[in-house]
This record gives C-alpha cells, sequence and structure tokens, in this order.
C-alpha cells in the first residue's frame, strides 16, 4: 500500500509555496526543533532507523556523529545532484515540495550546529532549480533563514550551488570537489567529508528524501517513523519506477513492500499484458534480478542485499521480455564509460574495455571468451577505486552475464540478438 | 613506535608513517606508480594493494596509516591477481612503442611488467587514441598516449614549483594531461616532470633521441650551477656527459633540480672546452699541451716583482685547489692583491624560494673561508681602482662561463694589463680579445675530479671523478705546480684517456624537435 509521508501534499499546488505549505503545517517542525537540543535531534534521528536515501544506505544519525567535536565550522550539503540513471524522485521533491527541503535542512543544520549550507542540483534541472531558489526567497523573507531564526539564536545560510551535469558529482567527495570549483572528481578517502570535507572542514551530505525525511521523524517521532517498514529498514521510501509497466512514476512505499506488488498495485501491472522478464531494483549499478527472483523481493537494504543487489536510489527498472539484455548492458556501460572521472586506473581502463567489448559483442564481433573476460575484468574492476564508480559499472556486468548468459552467447555465435530473433518468429 | 608485519617480517616504524613507506623502509618491492615520496598523495594508479588481517578489501599501502600490530602482506595471491590487473589496466591503451620510446630501459611499466606482467594479452579493442608529440615548452614534449595519468607532473607543478600549469583534461579515457590552451610550461623547474614522470610520456627536448639508456652510466656527483649545490646523478659514457639528473639528498635539494643546472653539463663536454693549451705571442696564436703552457706562464711571471701581480680568483673550485691556489699566490708570488669575482655581485644573494640562487658558482663559501684564512680578497672594483699599478694577473677563471655573461667586458679590462695567466675549463670568443703574453690554461671540470665543495649553507659536499674527457687539461693544483715550476708526471694521463672520442653527433648538432 502506498503510504504518503513526504509525498502527503504533493498533488496540491500551494504546497510548492510558503503560504500553502504553512497553511499545510510548514515550518511547525522547525519551532519544536528550536525546542529540543541539538543532541536529542541527533539521538532521534538515531533511534528513527532512518539510512541514506542517496544509494549507499548507511545511517543518516550514525553520519552526524562523526563530526569532531573541536569547534571548527561545519558543513551541510544537500545532494541533489540526481544522476543515477532511472532515478527522479529527488527532483520531484524539489519541484512539488521545495519548502519540505528547506525545513528538513534547517533543522539537521541545527542538529549538527552547522552555519551554511548547500543544495548541490545537477545542472540539467532547470525547472527544480527555479522553484528552489524562489522558494530560498521566501524562507529568508520569512525569517527561517539567516541571523536568528525565529528568535532560536540559531544562524544559518543556505545557497543552491548548480552542477555541470557529472554523475560523478553525486558522489559525495566528488560533489565537495566540484563545490570547491575543482575539477567534480571523488576525494581518497581517509579522511571522510564528516572529518575533512568541503573546504577542509567537516562536512556531513545528505541526499534530498534523507534530508526531507528528517522533517518527518521530529514532527512524529522516531517510533511513529519506525511504524514503516522493516526493524534494520525503517520509514518509507521513494521509488522511481519506469520502464514496460502500465503507469511508470514515483510511488512512496514502506520499506520492506513487495517489489510484485509495487509492479502489479502500484504501477497498474506490466504494460499490454507482456511478461515481466528482469527487474533493476535499484537505479542502473545495482544488478538486474530475473523475473524468477522478482517474486521474492522485498523492497529493504537487506533483502535486495541478500539477492546480490542493492536499494540504491530506489529506481526500479521493469524490462518485459522485448528488451534484449546485451542490448541493455551495453547501453549501461556507454552510461559508465562515459562519466568515469579517470582518476582511478581499474576504473578508467575498465569502463572503456568493458564497454568495447560488449560493442562489439553486439556489432556482431564478439568471441566466445569475451564474456569470461567480461567477468574477469569486472571483478578485478570492483573495490579497486577511490569511489564506487568501478563497481558500479562492475556489478551490472556480472549480473547481466551470469542471469543471461545464454543471451549473450547466442549473440556472440549468431551475431544477432536471441530477443529480437523471438520477436520475429512470434 | 608502532610494530608491524609486512610480508612475515617484523619492523618498528615512526608513528603516522604509510604501509607503503614502511615497505620501502624494510626494502620490500612494493608496485606503484602515482605515490612519489617528495609528492601528496594521489592514490590513483591502485597498484600498491596489499592485503591487511581483518580487512577484507585489499588497501592501498600509499593511504593506509600504519598501526599498531598491523599484519600486512603484498604478496599473496589476492594481491599478486590485484597488482597483475592493475598493471594490465594500465598498459591496454598504452602504445607499446618501447623501441622508439626514450624512456625505455627506465620505464616504470617494463619493470612492473616483468615483475607482475600477464603475459597473455587479452585486449581486442581498439585502443584510445590521444594527441602525440605536444610541443608543452622549451624543455618537454608530451606524448599524451604514453600517459598513464598517474598526475605525479600535474601534483608536481601544483605542489613544488606552485606555478600550477599542468592539469588532466577531460575524463575517463580519454583524459589528458596538459596545460590549459596549450600554453607553455616554461617554469625553472619544468624538467623535474620528465623525471618523475614513471613513463616515456614527458621527455626532455635535450635528451630525447640522443641515446639509449642502457649505453649510459651514472655517477654521483654535486651541480655546479650555483651555490646550493644539489645532490646530482651524471649520465655520461664513451661520446660524453648526456644529462644530470638529481639524487635524493634531504639536507639540500630534496629529489629536485633546477633546468638551469641540468644545462651545465653541455660546458662540461668536449665540444665547449678548451682542449689545447694557447699563449698568444707576436699577435699570433700558438697552441701547446695544457702543461707547456703552463710551464711557459710560470717562467713569463717570474719576471714581475710581487706588487705587479694581481690574482683574480672564482668561486668555481674545489676547497682543496682553493687552498693551494692562494697559499701559492700569497707564499710564491708574494701578492696580497688577490681578488674575489663574482658573477653577479648585485643579485649574488638572490634567492627564488626553492633552489636557485643568485650566486653561481659551487663553491663561493668555500673560496671566502681560504682567502679570510690569509686576510686577503678584494673584489672586482677594487682590482679596477688600481688597475695601473699591475702589470700581470693571474686568473683562476670561472668553469662555466655562462654563469659571467659580462666575460667579455672584463676580458677587456684585463686585457689593459701586459700579461694575463688564465685557467679556463672553456674556450670562449671573448679570449680573443686577449693581447700577448696571454696564457690559457685548459683546466678540468667538475666532473673530471676529486675535492669537495661549500655550498651556500656551509655545508661541505665531496665530489668524485665522473669520468675523464680531456685527459690532457690540469686541475688547479697541478697548475700551481707549473706555475712555480715543478713538474707534473702526465704518464698516467694516456691510460685514462682510453676513449677515443668520436665526433659527437648527437651533442654537437642537436636538432629541433
Amino acid at each position: 500500500m502506498e503510504i504518503k509521508l513526504l509525498t502527503e501534499h504533493y498533488d496540491k499546488k500551494e504546497f510548492r509555496f510558503i503560504e500553502g505549505y504553512k497553511k499545510l503545517g510548514g515550518y511547525e517542525t522547525l519551532k519544536k526543533a528550536f525546542s529540543l537540543k541539538p543532541e536529542e535531534i541527533i539521538n532521534e534521528v538515531k533511534a528513527s532507523g532512518l539510512r541514506g536515501r542517496g544509494g549507499a544506505g548507511f545511517p543518516t544519525g550514525v553520519k552526524w556523529s562523526f563530526l569532531p567535536q573541536n569547534g571548527e565550522k561545519r558543513y551541510l550539503l544537500c545532494n541533489a545532484d540526481e544522476g543515477e540513471p532511472g532515478t527522479f524522485k529527488d527532483r520531484l521533491m524539489m519541484e512539488r515540495a521545495p519548502h519540505q527541503l528547506i525545513e528538513g535542512m534547517i533543522i539537521s543544520a541545527y542538529a549538527i550546529n552547522s552555519p551554511k549550507s548547500y543544495i548541490y542540483v545537477r545542472g540539467e534541472y532547470n525547472y527544480p532549480i527555479k522553484v528552489l531558489e524562489k522558494a530560498l526567497q521566501e524562507a529568508y523573507d520569512a525569517g527561517y533563514l539567516g541571523k536568528n531564526i525565529l528568535g532560536s539564536g540559531f544562524d544559518h545560510d543556505m545557497d543552491i550551488y548548480r552542477g555541470a551535469g557529472a554523475y560523478i558529482c553525486g558522489e559525495e567527495t566528488g560533489m565537495i570537489s566540484s563545490l570547491e570549483g575543482k575539477k567534480g572528481q571523488p576525494k581518497l578517502k581517509p579522511p571522510f567529508p564528516a572529518i575533512k570535507g568541503y573546504l577542509g572542514q567537516p562536512t556531513i551530505v545528505n541526499n534530498v528524501e534523507t534530508l526531507a525525511a528528517v522533517k518527518y521523524i521530529i514532527r512524529d517521532g522516531a517510533e511513529a517513523y519506525r511504524k514503516y517498514g522493516t526493524e534494520k529498514s525503517a520509514g518509507t521510501k521513494l521509488f522511481s519506477v519506469s520502464g514496460n509497466v502500465n503507469k511508470p512514476g514515483t510511488y512512496e512505499v514502506p520499506l520492506g513492500y513487495p517489489l510484485m506488488d509495487l509492479i502489479n498495485n502500484e504501477c497498474g501491472g506490466m504494460k499490454n499484458g507482456a511478461k515481466l522478464k528482469a527487474v533493476i531494483p535499484g537505479g542502473s549499478s545495482a544488478p538486474i534480478l530475473t523475473a524468477e527472483e522478482v517474486q521474492k523481493t522485498t523492497m529493504d537494504y537487506e533483502c535486495l542485499a541478500q539477492m546480490g543487489s542493492m536499494l540504491g536510489s530506489g529506481a526500479v527498472i521493469v524490462m518485459d521480455d522485448s528488451n534484449c539484455m546485451v542490448d541493455m548492458l551495453k547501453v549501461t556501460l556507454h552510461f559508465y564509460h562515459h562519466e568515469s572521472c579517470g582518476q582511478c586506473t581499474p576504473c578508467r581502463e575498465g569502463t572503456g574495455w568493458i564497454h568495447k567489448i560488449v560493442s562489439s559483442i553486439v556489432n556482431g564481433e564478439g568471441r566466445l571468451q569475451d564474456i569470461d573476460l567480461l567477468e574477469k575484468i569486472a571483478q578485478q574492476m570492483m573495490g579497486r577505486t577511490i569511489c564506487a564508480l568501478s563497481d558500479a559499472a562492475a556489478m551490472p556486468t556480472l549480473g547481466f552475464i551470469t542471469k543471461f548468459k545464454d543471451e549473450f552467447e547466442f549473440f556472440v555465435r549468431e551475431g544477432r540478438s536471441k530477443v529480437k530473433e523471438v520477436r520475429a518468429h512470434a | 613506535m608502532p610494530k608491524i608485519t609486512l610480508n612475515g617480517k617484523s619492523i618498528e616504524v615512526a608513528d603516522g608513517i604509510t604501509i607503503i613507506e614502511a615497505y620501502k623502509q624494510l626494502d620490500e618491492p612494493i608496485a606503484h606508480y602515482c605515490w612519489h615520496p617528495g609528492l601528496t598523495i594521489a592514490g590513483v594508479c591502485r597498484l600498491c594493494v596489499v592485503e591487511i588481517e581483518g580487512n577484507p578489501r585489499l588497501q592501498i599501502a600509499c593511504n593506509t596509516v600504519v598501526q599498531d600490530g598491523m599484519v600486512v602482506n603484498n604478496n599473496s595471491e589476492k594481491v599478486k591477481t590485484a597488482v597483475k590487473w592493475g598493471l594490465d589496466f594500465h598498459l591496454i591503451n598504452h602504445p607499446l612503442d618501447c623501441p622508439i620510446c626514450d624512456q625505455a630501459g627506465e620505464c616504470e611499466l617494463q619493470n612492473q611488467y616483468m615483475e607482475f606482467g600477464k603475459y597473455d594479452p587479452e585486449m581486442a579493442e581498439h585502443k584510445v587514441k590521444k594527441r602525440k608529440v605536444v610541443d608543452l615548452g622549451e624543455r618537454i614534449v608530451l606524448d599524451t598516449e604514453r600517459c598513464i595519468l598517474c598526475s605525479r607532473c600535474v601534483r608536481f607543478t601544483n605542489e613544488v614549483s606552485k606555478t600550477n600549469e599542468l592539469g588532466i583534461f577531460n575524463r575517463g579515457d580519454r583524459s589528458e594531461v596538459g596545460t590549459f590552451e596549450d600554453k607553455p610550461l616554461n617554469n625553472k623547474y619544468s624538467v623535474n616532470t620528465v623525471d618523475i614522470c614513471p613513463v616515456g610520456a614527458l621527455t626532455s627536448k635535450d635528451f630525447r633521441f640522443r641515446q639509449r639508456v642502457w649505453y649510459l652510466k651514472d655517477k654521483p656527483s654535486i651541480c655546479t650551477g650555483c651555490s646550493t649545490g644539489c645532490s646530482v646523478n651524471v649520465y655520461y659514457n664513451e661520446e660524453g656527459i648526456f644529462r644530470l639528473k638529481p639524487r635524493f639528498n634531504k639536507d639540500v635539494n630534496g629529489y629536485w633540480m633546477c633546468d638551469e643546472g641540468r644545462d651545465i653539463y653541455k660546458h662540461i663536454n668536449k665540444e665547449n672546452r678548451m682542449v689545447r693549451g694557447r699563449y698568444k705571442k707576436d699577435g699570433a696564436w700558438c697552441s701547446t699541451l695544457p702543461l707547456e703552457t703552463a710551464k711557459k706562464a710560470g717562467e713569463k711571471l717570474r719576471t714581475y716583482s710581487a706588487d705587479q701581480i694581481a690574482v683574480l680568483v672564482t668561486g668555481q673550485y674545489t676547497n682543496e685547489e682553493l687552498d693551494v691556489f692562494v697559499n701559492y699566490a700569497v707564499n710564491k708570488l708574494g701578492t696580497k692583491n688577490i681578488f674575489h669575482w663574482k658573477n653577479n655581485p648585485d643579485g649574488w644573494n638572490e634567492f627564488d624560494g626553492l633552489l636557485l640562487r643568485g650566486d653561481k658558482n659551487p663553491n663561493s663559501k668555500g673560496l671566502q673561508k681560504v682567502l679570510q684564512k690569509h686576510t686577503v680578497g678584494g673584489e672586482w672594483k677594487d682590482l679596477v681602482n688600481q688597475i695601473d699599478k699591475f702589470k700581470a694577473v693571474v686568473v683562476a677563471g670561472p668553469e662555466n662561463l655562462q654563469a659571467y655573461p659580462d666575460l667579455k667586458e672584463k676580458i677587456g679590462t684585463l686585457a689593459r694589463l701586459e700579461c694575463v695567466v688564465w685557467a679556463t675549463a672553456d674556450d670562449n670568443i671573448a679570449f680573443e680579445g686577449l693581447m700577448d703574453f696571454t696564457y690559457l690554461i685548459p683546466q678540468k671540470t667538475s666532473v673530471e675530479k676529486s675535492g669537495h665543495f661549500t655550498n651556500y649553507n656551509g655545508l661541505e659536499q665531496k665530489v668524485d671523478v665522473v669520468t675523464t674527457l680531456l685527459s690532457d687539461s690540469l686541475n688547479l693544483e697541478e697548475t700551481v705546480e707549473l706555475l712555480v715550476g715543478e713538474s707534473v708526471d702526465m704518464s698516467q694521463r694516456e691510460k685514462e684517456d682510453m676513449h677515443v672520442m668520436k665526433k659527437n653527433y648527437f651533442t654537437t648538432e642537436r636538432g629541433r624537435l
């Protein structure tokens, strides 16, 4: 069942503007937050079991508590560089509820005692940026940002930073590099951003959805938030469903929700009644699930990890049996080849190499040993680099070639797609 | 002091060092490209991976700080496979043009390949094509296809020279090192980027295509280009000297040297040297063996009284030579008129903050010490003020005439004297301006003699004979012996001169890029 917690007022146009937002209970939670001590907020977030909604799923409260207690200036960065292919939930959240994000950010900034935050928005998001800019101005005018917010003595400034369209800038240290005006490429860890981040200061980077969820945790309390979801994956999650379903879109469901229910109930089932072939459950870097696996999949961090995939950013790509998996992998790898920042050798060279091999197969020039080679290369690309982009290219490669090996072998042998042949005869 | 175990060997190391530094201390082999002890950590080549007990993921040794009790190895199958593949990733788009690459023989890709190579090429796709023979400025050529993007050169210009010319442009396997809008890389330390380039991507225009490195030998020496006295290795063979490279010395130059210093080998090579001794008689130059010239000069000098003789000396000789020479001037010639000739008295104390100094002599400090010992020593201007009272001058001239740009003007002044005895290693057209009773005595250069130089900081550094280029040239001590009429045994010299000098097309006719 769809649970409308974050998305409750998303279809009301007035929710996008400050008057309407306030009328619907907006900025009330901020007042409540200021009546609490920052540590109380952090503890509440910890108790809620909220995990990062950007992809890695790291417990948010724990991340916050990594900040050093040495009085250094801290920064809060909102990661709105939504770049994972298949994901479009942050865009919706910024377009429909900019104040919800701003409020969540002010609360979070108060909790970690940060005087300055940035929203790093993907460069192509022209409209969300416009909406956010207006909302930010409204928040300043209403005194929710600036000096001594609501008489609490807490000062906070917020800015929007527009990215230039690089996937890698969605990686938190890549984002920090970009924000610092450098080439957007991830930084070596350790030190982690919580110790040494933006401009060398302690920095917390959280996803749009994570920061917005903080508002609801403070509003209703950790207990209420935990009512949704599972023991280890608490709360609700926005899923961006795309592909061969009748009603693609963004749906908020509790974590642990069965994937088949999401497809059949929320998304209205497969388009044209076609047969489900596979689902990519967490954005293009998540290993693919076969139709069989999908049946027993619930959408939470644990189940998907157990299935050898991941929840990622919650981008569900549904494919029916008209999709050629070799072609699909080629498209995916083209993306990673294009987006690799080029720092670490295994990723820089590996993404190009596997993309070229799969392209060769699609061009009818494949060799049988190429399939094993792809597997070998992908394995050597995993866990070898500064950031996870290399893994993000390697994991789907391994998923595709192990689960749909016959399609790859057919393509190599015959020089054409197995699926297209099937369709031609049908 | 954390105690750690590397490849089964226990070692106690300093707090806060990285695993790769511990490996280096233990002298255990560890593959790496991007790590360089003189630069910050990039962590991008991913070759220095190690297995740390209790950690399922391989870690890079360059960015992992040692902790007490750590058990680390880099010889397990897991690490070896990772390094093998790491190397393969470096090689798949590398042009493998070793036969025409200048780095061959000192290339880290080649070296690592011998150690870790996968040996069965699996790359069947087209390689990425990138820019080749990019003219990066006065001294450097870039081949972006050979580049493995270790970013050492970029970090060098950011952190050491602080000139920030280089950057990495584009992304992924299209990444290329370059300069913004192809502006030239013309800083005073640019060739260090060639030294630290682990492959043949950055090559020195001065050295490329001159010599295969396996035909070169190298010996340690000291750069004589200025008073910093950087530690260097001199690369040479029977055809002459081909290049200088910095040698690590934490007290003087660290890992680096300046571009200017790299050029000093040019005046050392035979083409620029005073090969035969020369003297001028009846308006014409006669040439003899160096020792004959010195003897003749000694005879002539003995015809003057002590107060008619001035002595001019430069800080381009070893402490030992200067001691003998000044002693000779004071006690044999009996003169107190000894003058210290400086290359650029106004900019004498200039320093660029890294290595280069205005005093272009390797041993000015040593000379000052010797002069103080005898309580003598004036400046050039003192000599000029009283020049009319002198009839003869003995000059221990600069070995590197390039460092004395006002040479011609100075020679013009000295030509007013009746007799000039000049010890010089290099030949120069300006010597033509000298008159009768001029004696030019060929000297050895710093790589042909042993002794000590005292640098700006008072640090005394030893130099040894690297090679002999001109076997019958003299050092200053020998010159003094001949000047006073003693004999010098030259019989050993023949043996040293075992190299029959071929005409060196490379060093004489340096072509353009």
